[in-house]
């Protein structure tokens, strides 16, 4: 008997170990599929010898001349137009929606309900739609073209109390009998806020200024609308894109790839130090205690 | 008194002598869209521009890189906030003079325009009687790259030796058949066949005689079946093609410097080949096109009659010149294209050698390109020649029913366009509703209107609403709703949208 279970336990390890491998090559496959279109930017940003499309990925001459040369065109006021705005966005979209969730988790009011509800149906229409009398109004207010960054984080910023959702959804599920505790001893609701729920939400403060931070740093529909026929104003994903308009793609498509990498890079970093938060934070709100 | 009132005078006089002075020194701000490559020569033109004019209309330019190719979808996006001057590929003339972005130009520089530039370059400006642009090259053709390592020169006349050779070699001609309504045209110009479209002064497409659906036309897919057949056809542009194991390439100036690159000394730089069905040569054409400068409609008149001004130098003989030196763009300026440099240079002399085979791009509506570029994949789809046919009609009925949306497009069938009512491609479609017919005898029948396509029958005697005495009711007997003229004479009917009128002249 003792022989048949041991063999029975030999199976059951050698099939695990099979299945695991056939997983794990699976995963490797995917993620080189996955990587490549990756890595063929990097190397393509570091091929000198050519400035246009070509039918190899490995550079025959190496050099970071695309890099340089950037610094040479409109890329900086690009990358400072897109930094300075998803920054901007990050904290101003951030206290919003925090502040946002707080009340509508923590507060009842007579209008909570149909507050709510009308937010969910305002969120069903697609933002586009307003894209052409937000250009008007920008456009009277002086904040197009040139002047486009301003116009952009004010558009980014006016509808971020609408994402409550998940943030409200991970409030709800801290114990209120936390915050009857500290009214007990005294605190303010705002105290409560910064001094409780805060610190007890990490993850999803974390997930709320990754999320205000990309959607300003990608943009390209809103922001191209807003920006046309003005270099100044573009932010990096417009500015980069008219590269490979027909008449420049031949000349500037190696310095478009150097542009995307250094346009991932800040997102790469802060995804890799807040990796932990940000899964947290998703997977968090979604959970209701 | 007296005095005092020639003191008074004397005065008024300097100081209307003063503001005479001001008013004759201008100084504007003005945007001006040019494409990245020429931004710098730009600058350095408009500067001269103001040294030529010592000060007397001084502009202070924003130079802006916007692409050609784009440059009608940015002005549209707002006219008002778009570029003074702009530059644009003819494709988009259209469009803009819809749009109300370009204003006409004077008479004077009409004339100009016309006696100095290229035909062609000035009908892509033209739309109705009105010039809306200025011609700035005339280099927007295709011709045929070549490697001369792999292709004999004696064959570069011949499209099937050239087929040949590259399947001999195993390596690509790539010719965008299947891609793009600009290249497969190049076979119906072969054999004669035109699309040509009509546009009024409003750059409203008004009418089109295209006759793609022709036995013309079934010569030309005959043709383009041989290429589009071959395994070693590659529906694909751009220089790097020849880095890619392709060698042949029909493209244009824009790849001239990197095929250069690529291939060296072995480049070859010609006109298109020919083509041979049931025994007759075809010499394949092409499209010939240009780019425009564009001048936005100003609020202020004089600043508009300046920025014309500008935007006429900006195209004129010497600025033109300056971009063939520094960018190879090849000018519309007939001075310019005479010139031994221009001449020189293999590119744009083997774009003169196609010349002759070529069609001044004019203006076309914008959904052609779409609804032509099917033609390449239904030919290759094609088994016989019924198949070759059906791609034809196919590409005929969506011309048509381009007009058909337009519910003042009709067709006037019958004695009116002298029994010709087939379906045909060469029917015209009439937009303005107006034809005056001569009626031979009595009891003679007219015709009716019909929608161009499904020919629906409801525009006949039963709308004339005007001069009923003039037509016969022929009751039971006429279940089409013709109308029948009682007798001879010259008759003017016009149909307004709801109905007809008819006059005896």
């Amino acid at each position: 008997m003792s022989e048949a279970t041991a063999k029975r336990h030999m199976g059951l390890k050698a099939s695990r170990a099979v299945t695991n491998t056939a997983i794990h090559i699976l995963l490797i496959v995917i993620s080189i599929i996955w990587l490549i279109p990756f890595v063929c930017i990097v190397l393509q940003s570091f091929r000198v010898e050519n400035s246009g499309q070509v039918g190899y990925v490995l550079p025959k001459v190496w050099g970071t001349d695309n890099y340089s040369n950037l610094f040479q065109t409109d890329f900086p006021r690009w990358y400072t137009n897109t930094f300075v705005a998803a920054l901007i966005t990050a904290v101003l979209q951030t206290v919003i929606v925090l502040c946002m969730s707080y009340t509508l988790s923590r507060f009842r009011f007579k209008m909570r309900q149909p507050l709510m509800r009308f937010m969910l149906i305002l969120g069903m229409f697609p933002g586009m739609l307003t894209m052409i009398i937000l250009y008007r109004v920008l456009k009277d207010l002086g904040m197009t073209q040139a002047n486009a960054t301003p116009g952009l984080i004010l558009v980014y910023i006016a509808s971020s109390g609408m994402g409550y959702y998940v943030s409200k959804g991970f409030f709800d599920t801290i114990p209120t009998s936390l915050d009857e505790a500290a009214r007990i001893d005294g605190a303010t609701r705002a105290q409560i806020l910064y001094k409780i729920i805060l610190p007890l939400s990490k993850p999803i403060v974390i997930y709320t200024i990754l999320t205000a931070f990309m959607g300003p740093w990608g943009d390209y529909v809103f922001a191209r609308y807003i920006a046309f026929g003005a270099s100044a104003g573009k932010n990096v994903a417009v500015g980069l894109y008219d590269w490979l308009s027909k008449d420049q793609i031949s000349n500037n498509y190696t310095m478009f790839c150097a542009g995307g990498v250094l346009v991932a890079l800040p997102v790469t970093v802060l995804f890799m130090f807040l990796q932990k938060y940000y899964v947290e934070g998703v997977t968090g709100g979604a959970v209701k205690g | 008194m007296k005095k005092f009132l020639a003191i008074v005078l004397a005065v008024m006089m300097a100081l209307s002598m003063m503001s005479f002075a001001t008013a004759e020194s201008m100084t504007y701000d003005v945007k001006i869209w040019v494409a990245e490559a020429a931004k710098e020569l730009t600058q350095k033109q408009v500067e001269a521009f103001n040294a030529e004019n010592n000060g007397v209309i001084t502009f202070n330019a924003t130079i802006e890189a916007v692409s050609e190719s784009d440059a009608a979808t940015q002005m549209i996006t707002d006219v008002e906030a778009g570029g003074d001057i702009f530059c644009f590929a003819q494709d988009q003339f259209a469009r803009l003079v819809q749009a109300g972005a370009l204003s006409r130009l004077g008479t004077k520089a009409t004339e100009t325009v016309i006696a100095n530039n290229d035909a062609g370059t000035v009908a892509a400006a033209t739309s109705g009687d009105a010039l809306y642009a200025y011609p700035l090259t005339a280099d927007n053709g295709y011709f045929m790259y070549y490697d001369k390592s792999v292709i004999p020169e004696e064959d570069v006349d011949s499209l099937e030796k050239l087929i040949a050779d590259c399947e001999k070699a195993q390596k690509y001609f790539a010719f965008e058949q299947q891609s793009s309504a600009w290249y497969l045209a190049s076979f119906f110009f072969a054999t004669g066949c035109v699309s040509e479209w009509t546009t009024d002064d409003e750059g409203n497409f008004i009418s089109v005689h295209d006759t793609f659906n022709s036995p013309e036309g079934l010569i030309a897919v005959k043709g383009m079946k041989k290429l589009v057949d071959s395994p070693y056809h590659l529906s694909a542009g751009g220089a790097d093609q020849f880095q890619q194991n392709a060698a042949i390439l029909v493209s244009g100036t824009w790849d001239f410097a990197k095929v250069q690159e690529y291939l060296g000394d072995n480049m070859g730089v010609t006109d298109l080949p020919s083509f041979e069905v049931d025994g007759k040569e075809y010499h394949l054409g092409s499209f010939n096109g240009c780019k425009l400068m564009g001048v936005k409609p100003q609020v202020d008149e004089v600043k508009g009659a300046a920025i014309h001004k500008l935007a006429q130098y900006l195209t004129g003989a010497k600025c033109q010149m300056e971009r063939f030196e520094a960018l190879a763009w090849g000018p519309s300026n007939k001075e310019d294209q005479a010139s031994e440099k221009v001449q020189a240079n293999a590119g744009l002399a083997a774009l003169i050698a196609q010349a002759p085979y070529s069609v001044p791009q004019g203006q076309i509506h914008g959904s052609w390109w779409d609804i032509a570029k099917v033609i390449g994949d239904d030919v290759k789809a094609a088994k016989d020649d019924a198949g070759l046919q059906a791609a034809l009609d196919n590409y005929y009925d969506k011309i048509a029913s381009l007009f058909k949306l337009d519910n003042n497009a009709l067709l006037f069938v019958g004695a009116w366009n002298g029994w010709n009512n087939a379906d045909e491609a060469d029917t015209y479609y009439l937009k303005d509703g107006v034809v005056t017919l001569e009626v031979p005898e009595s009891d003679y029948m007219g015709g009716r209107i019909v929608k161009p396509g499904d020919w629906g029958t409801d525009k006949g005697f039963a709308q004339v609403t005007e001069g009923k005495e003039l037509v016969k009711d022929l009751g039971e007997e006429n279940p089409d709703n013709n109308i029948v003229f009682a007798e001879a004479g010259n008759y003017t009917v016009t149909w307004d949208g709801t109905a007809i009128t008819i006059k005896k002249n």
